[in-house]
C-alpha cells in the first residue's frame, strides 16, 4: 500500500522571504485506528472497514530512552510530521505512561527531518468527514485537545526542540510545554484562518499571553514567526544555534535531571541569550500592532490598518491588510472573539471552548468555509477560495455566538479533560 | 532590544522560580502548598457563563473587551504573582504621580478609539455602552473610573443636557477627543447636597454681553472639584444668576479655567484639595471666581437663558421647579456609583472566598488536616450571604441603568427615586462587605496588592457623593409621601414605583414560621410589601398629626427622620426582591433556576435577620426571628457547595482580583522576593 501525498504550497508574498507551508492531503493514511476504533467513545456509525484493512505498526511516533530521560520522536517526515490521530493517541499514551514513571523525569520532543511538526493532519479529517460524519472531525479534536491540555498541565518538564516549521498542531504539542527551544531555522504560524478554520489546539491561551496585541496579529494574519521573534515574544524560552542542538540534547540526557533550574543551566549554557532580530522584523512593528490589533472588532482593526498605510505603505502593513482580507471573514470574526475571551481564561476553559467553535466549524451548519478552504488550498490548488459568508459585514454577530454556545445535539457532549491530580494556577481561571 | 532583554529577564525569573522540584532531605515532609479550588470543589451543574449574561446582560463582550485593553498595556502595572498575571495600580506611588498614571490610561483608552462616540452617538445603547466603559476603568481603579465620569457624565452630560444644540455642536466632539479636559463644579466648602444653597453669583453685563462669575466669600470656594487640581480646561460652574438685583436661582455656566498648556486663567485661581484617604489618582480642587467674565452663550441654557439684552426667560415660572427640571437628567451619577459599588463589591467578595477556599485553620482531631475556613459555618454565615446579597443587588443596579437608559418625561420621577434608593443600598453593602472580606483574608487582606483592604477607602467616597446616603434615603421616603397623598387626594389607586400592593388588602404573616413557609415567593413578597406599606402608614399617620398641631412641613420631616430612614430601606428591599423575581422568571427550570431561588431566600432572610424594623414593629415575632435566624444557617451550608461557582460567575477576570486568592504561597515564596 503506498501513500498518496500531495503537498500544497501556499505561497505567501512576506515581506522578508518567500514562506512555504505545507499541507498534507493523504487519499489513504497508514492511520492505525485500532486503539481508538475499539474505544467507545469513537463515533461508530461512522467507523469504515478500509481503516482496519489498512493497520500497520505503530511507526509515527519513535521512543528513545536514557536512564532518566525520554525522547520522543514525531517520525512522519514526508508528511513533516503533520499529527495523525495515530500520532494523537500514541502521544497521549506515551505521556500519560511517563507521567505516572517514577523513572521518568524528563521528556524531550522532536520532529524527524526538516520539521518539527506541521500541524494536525486537518486534509485527513476533511476526509473523513467526507466520508462518514462531522462527528468523527470532532472525535479528532477531542483527542489532539485533550492532549494539549494534558500537556499544558504537565508535571515533568518537556524540552521541546523546534527545528523548522511549527505550526497549528505542532505548536499544540510544544508551546503548552515547559521550555520551547527555537533555531535557526525555525518558522512558526498559526495559519488557521487563511483555511476557514482558527487558531486552535489552546492557542487563545498562549497567543493572548503574548505582548500586546501581537498575539491577535499572529493569529489572525498567520503571520510566520522566526526563532528570534518567538524567543522575543516570549513563545520560546531559548533560542540554540542549529548546530548545537544535537549537543543540547547529549547534554540533557547526561545530567538525567529533572529540576527546572538545572535544565535551564545547561539549555542556557548553549543558547544565544539575544539572538539578532533581522532587520524587518514584524516585531519591530509592535507600536502599529497595538495600535490596530486593539481595535474592538475585525473591521475596525483593517480600517485602523488602513488609515496606518494611507501614511506610510509599505510592504509588511500592504502583506497584513492582504492576508487578513484574503482570510475566511467567519474564521476572522471567530478568531478574534476566541483569542479575546480566552485572555481572561485558563488554559481548560480555553481548549473547552475551542472545541465547541471546531464541532460547529466541523459541522459546516453555519459557514462550511472549512471545507472550502481545504477545497481550494490543498485539494483544488486554485488558491481562490469562494467564502460564505463572502464580507465580514455579513457575519453578524449571533452568527459568532453560534460559535461559542454548545451544539445542539444530542450526541454532542462538550470536551471532557483529562483529570489532573494537581493543578498549576495559570491553568485555572474562572470565567 | 529592551523589549527582548525585558522578555528573557522575566522567562528567566520565571524558570527559577517555578515550581521548584528540588527536594532539601533537611525540610520537614509535609509542608503547606497551594490546591487550587477548582481541582475538588463541586464543579457547577449549571453552565457560569449563562449566570454572568444575567448579571452583565449584553455588555458581557464589552466589559471583556475593556479588561483585554487594560491587561494588555504595561500602563496597568503588570505584575507576576504565583504564576499569574495581574494588574493593579500602584498606591504606593504619590498622589501626583497616580494621578499622571489615571490621565496616562485615559490617553491609551482614547488612542484606541475607546471613546469614540460616546457623547455624540444618541440612544439607550450609546448610554449604556458609556455606562459599562466607565464602569469597567472602575473595576481596574476607582480614581480611573471616577476621572472618565466626572469628564463624561458630569461635564458631558451637564452640556447634553443642561445645554442646547449650540452647546452639544461647540463641546461634545472636543470632549470625546479630550481636546477639551472638563470639571464639573458645583459643590462648595459651605454648600454640597444642599445645592440650592450654594453662594456663587453670577450677573450679566448687557454692556458687553457676557456674564460675571464670582466667588463672594471663602465658603463659595468650589470644593472638591475632581479634575480640577491638575487637569481640566473647562469647568461646568453652577452659581446663582442675579437679574437686575433678583435672584432667579441656581443656573450652570461654561468657563475655562486653564489654556491648553494648562496654565490658569486670568482671575480663576485654583488650589489642590490635597491628599485623601483614597481616590488619590483624582486631582480634586478648589476654585475662586474673581469677577470671570464669560460669553453669554456659555449659560447652559436648556431650561432658562438670558436676552442680549438682558432679560431674563423661562418657560418655567417656579424656580424651584425650574430647579428640578434642570437637575434632573444628572441622575446618570448615581446610577453609575451603584454600578460601580458592585463591580467593587464582587471583586472583593471573588477574593475573599477564593482564599478562604484555599486557606485552612486548626485542626479538628490531632494529625487530621486543618479545616478549610470556608467550612467553617461561621465563616460560611460571613461570606455566603454577601454573596447572595451582592447577586440580588447587581440585579437591581441592571433594572436601574435600563429604566435610566429608557426614561421618558413621565419615568424621570421613578427614575430619581429608585436611583436615590438604589445608590444609599448598593454603596453601604459595598463598604461592608469590603470590611467582612478584609477580615476574612486576615493579614492578607491589609496588603493593598490584595485589593480587599485597600477598597475600603478607595470607594468609600461613594457613601457621601452624588447625596449622602442618608439624606438621600429621607427623600426617598419623601418622594413616597408625596405619592401615597397625591393618589389619596385623586382619589385613585396608587400607581408606580411598584406600590401597587397598597391598593391590596394587607397581608397575612403565617405566626409559625417554618423553613419551608421563610423559601416561598409568596411569604417573601408578603413580609416585604407588609414593612413597605406599614412604615408608609406609620410615616403618613405621623406627618399628618404633626402637621395637624401646625408644624411646618420642614420641621417635621427633619424630626421623622427615624421611620423616613426605616422607610426608605423597606422601600429598596422589596424593589431588590422584585427584580430578583423579575431576573428568575426569565430563567427556565432547572438547576441555574434552582441556585438563584436559593440565593433569593438567602437574601430575603439575612434582610429580615439584620434589619431591625421587622422585630421593632412586629413583623416578626420574636419566636419567627428565631426560626429566620436558623434558617440563615441551614441556608449558608446549602449555598457552600455554590461558593466558587458563584463568584466566578462575577465575571472579573483573574488578573483583576488580589494574588491572595490563588496560590497565595508561590506569590510569597522565597524564590519570588
Amino acid at each position: 500500500m503506498f501513500l498518496l501525498l500531495c503537498f500544497c504550497k501556499l505561497f505567501v508574498t512576506a515581506v522578508e522571504m518567500l514562506t512555504v507551508v505545507h499541507w498534507v492531503k493523504p487519499g489513504r493514511t497508514k492511520s492505525n485506528h485500532i486503539q481508538d476504533i475499539q474505544n467507545s467513545d469513537y463515533p461508530s456509525s461512522c467507523c469504515c472497514d478500509s481503516r482496519l484493512i489498512l493497520m500497520a505498526p505503530t511507526n509515527q511516533v519513535l521512543l528513545k530512552e536514557s536512564s532518566n530521560v525520554r525522547t520522543i520522536i514525531l517520525n512522519r517526515p514526508k508528511q513533516l510530521n503533520a499529527l495523525s490521530l495515530e500520532m494523537i493517541s500514541r502521544l497521549s499514551e506515551v505521556f500519560h505512561s511517563y507521567e505516572e514513571d517514577p523513572n521518568v523525569k524528563l521528556i524531550i520532543m522532536k520532529g524527524e527531518g526538516r520539521a518539527f511538526c506541521a500541524g494536525g493532519d486537518v486534509a485527513a479529517v476533511v476526509n473523513d468527514i467526507n466520508k462518514g460524519s462531522w462527528k468523527l472531525g470532532a472525535f479528532f479534536f477531542s483527542k489532539e485537545f485533550a492532549l494539549n491540555y494534558f500537556l499544558a498541565t504537565y508535571t515533568k518538564p518537556q524540552v521541546s526542540l523546534l527545528r523548522g516549521i511549527v505550526m497549528g498542531g505542532g505548536a499544540g504539542v510544544s508551546i503548552h510545554g515547559r521550555f520551547r527551544v527555537v533555531t535557526d531555522n525555525t518558522v512558526f504560524a498559526m495559519p488557521e484562518t487563511a483555511l476557514g478554520l482558527f487558531p486552535d489546539v489552546g492557542a487563545s491561551y498562549y497567543l493572548s499571553r503574548l505582548p500586546g496585541f501581537f498575539g491577535e496579529y499572529v493569529g489572525l494574519t498567520g503571520a510566520r514567526l522566526d526563532g528570534a521573534e518567538m524567543l522575543a515574544c516570549g513563545l520560546a524560552t531559548h533560542f540554540v544555534p542549529l548546530e548545537k542542538l544535537s549537543l543540547l540534547e547529549d547534554a540533557l540526557c547526561k545530567a538525567n535531571s529533572g529540576d527546572p533550574k538545572i535544565i535551564s543551566n545547561i539549555i542556557n549554557g548553549f543558547s544565544n541569550k539575544n539572538p539578532k532580530l533581522k532587520e524587518k522584523s514584524q516585531y519591530f512593528r509592535l507600536k502599529i500592532i497595538d495600535r490596530c490589533f486593539s481595535r474592538r472588532t475585525v473591521e475596525e482593526i483593517i480600517s485602523a490598518l488602513e488609515k496606518e498605510a494611507d501614511k506610510s505603505a509599505d510592504d509588511w502593513i500592504l502583506w497584513t491588510i492582504q492576508s487578513l482580507k484574503k482570510a475566511s471573514p467567519t474564521s476572522l470574526k471567530i478568531s478574534l472573539r476566541s483569542i479575546r475571551e480566552g485572555r481572561l481564561q485558563g488554559v481548560g476553559q480555553c481548549l473547552t471552548r475551542e472545541y465547541r467553535m471546531v464541532c460547529t466549524v466541523m459541522r459546516g451548519e453555519f459557514s462550511r468555509d472549512f471545507f472550502e478552504g481545504c477545497r481550494a488550498l490543498l485539494l483544488d490548488k486554485d488558491k481562490t477560495p469562494k467564502w460564505k459568508p463572502s464580507k465580514l459585514e455579513l457575519v453578524g454577530n449571533d452568527m459568532v455566538d453560534r460559535y461559542f454556545a454548545a451544539l445542539d445535539d444530542k450526541d454532542w457532549k462538550d470536551l471532557k479533560l483529562p483529570a489532573r491530580s494537581s493543578l498549576p494556577s495559570y491553568a485555572i481561571s474562572k470565567l | 532590544m529592551d523589549r527582548v532583554s525585558f522578555r528573557t529577564q522575566v522567562l528567566t525569573r520565571h524558570l527559577n522560580n517555578h515550581h521548584s522540584t528540588s527536594t532539601d532531605l533537611l525540610h520537614p515532609a509535609t509542608c503547606l502548598s497551594y490546591s487550587p479550588p477548582e481541582l475538588w470543589e463541586q464543579p457547577p451543574d449549571y453552565d457560569t457563563k449563562s449566570l454572568r449574561k444575567l448579571l452583565d446582560r449584553d455588555s458581557m463582550e464589552e466589559i471583556d473587551y475593556m479588561f483585554n485593553l487594560m491587561i494588555q498595556s504595561n500602563l496597568f502595572c503588570r505584575r507576576e504573582r504565583g504564576g499569574k498575571v495581574f494588574i493593579l495600580p500602584d498606591f504606593n506611588q504619590s498622589m501626583e504621580q497616580q494621578r499622571e498614571m489615571t490621565m496616562r490610561r485615559i490617553g491609551y483608552l482614547r488612542e484606541q478609539g475607546v471613546f469614540d462616540g460616546w457623547l455624540t452617538r444618541k440612544g439607550p445603547d450609546a448610554e449604556l455602552s458609556g455606562f459599562t466603559r466607565a464602569n469597567s476603568c472602575g473595576v481596574f481603579d476607582h480614581s480611573f473610573g471616577i476621572k472618565l465620569g466626572v469628564h463624561f457624565f458630569l461635564w458631558g452630560g451637564a452640556i447634553q443636557f443642561m445645554g442646547t444644540k449650540r452647546h452639544h455642536d461647540k463641546w461634545l466632539k472636543p470632549t470625546e477627543t479630550y481636546e477639551v479636559i472638563g470639571c464639573f463644579a458645583m459643590t462648595e466648602l459651605g454648600h454640597g447636597s444642599n445645592v440650592r444653597g450654594i453662594e456663587t453669583v453670577t450677573r450679566y453685563d448687557a454692556s458687553t454681553g457676557e456674564f460675571i462669575i464670582n466667588t463672594p466669600c471663602e465658603s463659595a470656594q468650589k470644593y472638591w472639584i475632581g479634575g480640577a487640581a491638575n487637569h481640566a480646561t473647562h469647568a461646568v460652574v453652577f452659581s446663582q444668576l442675579e437679574i437686575d438685583g433678583a435672584n432667579q436661582g441656581v443656573h450652570a455656566f461654561i468657563a475655562q479655567i486653564r489654556d491648553k498648556d494648562g496654565n490658569m486663567c486670568q482671575n480663576v485661581r485654583i488650589a489642590d484639595c490635597g491628599h485623601k484617604i483614597g481616590l488619590n489618582g483624582v486631582d480634586n480642587g478648589r476654585i475662586w471666581f474673581d469677577n470671570v467674565r464669560i460669553p453669554r452663550e456659555n449659560l447652559l441654557n436648556s431650561v432658562a437663558d438670558v436676552s442680549p439684552e438682558g432679560q431674563y426667560l423661562s418657560a418655567i415660572k417656579d424656580p424651584l421647579q425650574r430647579f428640578a427640571a434642570f437637575m434632573a437628567p444628572l441622575t446618570s451619577g448615581r446610577v453609575t456609583i451603584a454600578a460601580s459599588s458592585m463591580n467593587t463589591t464582587k471583586k472583593g467578595l471573588a477574593t475573599a472566598v477564593r482564599y478562604s477556599l484555599s486557606r485552612r485553620a486548626f485542626s479538628m482531631k490531632p494529625n487530621e488536616p486543618e479545616v478549610l475556613l470556608l467550612d467553617y459555618p461561621s465563616h460560611q454565615r460571613r461570606l455566603l450571604p454577601l454573596i447572595a446579597k451582592t447577586y440580588a443587588l447587581s440585579f437591581a443596579s441592571e433594572y436601574l441603568k435600563t429604566i435610566y437608559v429608557k426614561r421618558t418625561p413621565e419615568s424621570i420621577k421613578t427614575v430619581h427615586v429608585v436611583s436615590s434608593a438604589l445608590k444609599a443600598t448598593l454603596t453601604w453593602h459595598s463598604m461592608r462587605t469590603l470590611q467582612d472580606c478584609r477580615e476574612a483574608c486576615g493579614g492578607q487582606g491589609l496588603k493593598t496588592e490584595n485589593h480587599v483592604g485597600q477598597l475600603k477607602s478607595e470607594y468609600d467616597v461613594q457613601l457621601t457623593f452624588e447625596g449622602d446616603n442618608n439624606v438621600l434615603m429621607q427623600q426617598v421616603s419623601k418622594a413616597l409621601f408625596m405619592e401615597f397623598l397625591a393618589a389619596k387626594k385623586r382619589g385613585k389607586p396608587i400607581k408606580g414605583l411598584g406600590l401597587e400592593h397598597l391598593n391590596k388588602p394587607s397581608p397575612i404573616i403565617p405566626s409559625n414560621l417554618t423553613s419551608s413557609n421563610l423559601r416561598t415567593t409568596q411569604f417573601q413578597t408578603d413580609i416585604f410589601c407588609l414593612r413597605e406599606r406599614d412604615l408608609l402608614h406609620r410615616f403618613v399617620t405621623e406627618v399628618s398629626q404633626r402637621q395637624a398641631q401646625g408644624e411646618s412641613k420642614e420641621h417635621i420631616f427633619t424630626v421623622t427622620y427615624q421611620i423616613a430612614e426605616d422607610l426608605g430601606r423597606a422601600f429598596s428591599d422589596r424593589l431588590v426582591l422584585q427584580t430578583f423575581l423579575d431576573v428568575e422568571a426569565t430563567v427556565p427550570a432547572g438547576s441555574l433556576k434552582n441556585v438563584l431561588a436559593l440565593m433569593r431566600s438567602m437574601y430575603t432572610t439575612i434582610v429580615m435577620e439584620e434589619d431591625l424594623s421587622f422585630l421593632r414593629y412586629g413583623y416578626l415575632s420574636t419566636g419567627n426571628a428565631a426560626v429566620v435566624r436558623k434558617e440563615v444557617m441551614r441556608l449558608c451550608s446549602e449555598l457552600r457547595p455554590h461558593a466558587l461557582p458563584l463568584v466566578s460567575s462575577f465575571g472579573i477576570p483573574d488578573a483583576l482580583l488580589g494574588p491572595v486568592g490563588f496560590d497565595w504561597i508561590d506569590a510569597n515564596a522565597w524564590s519570588s522576593v
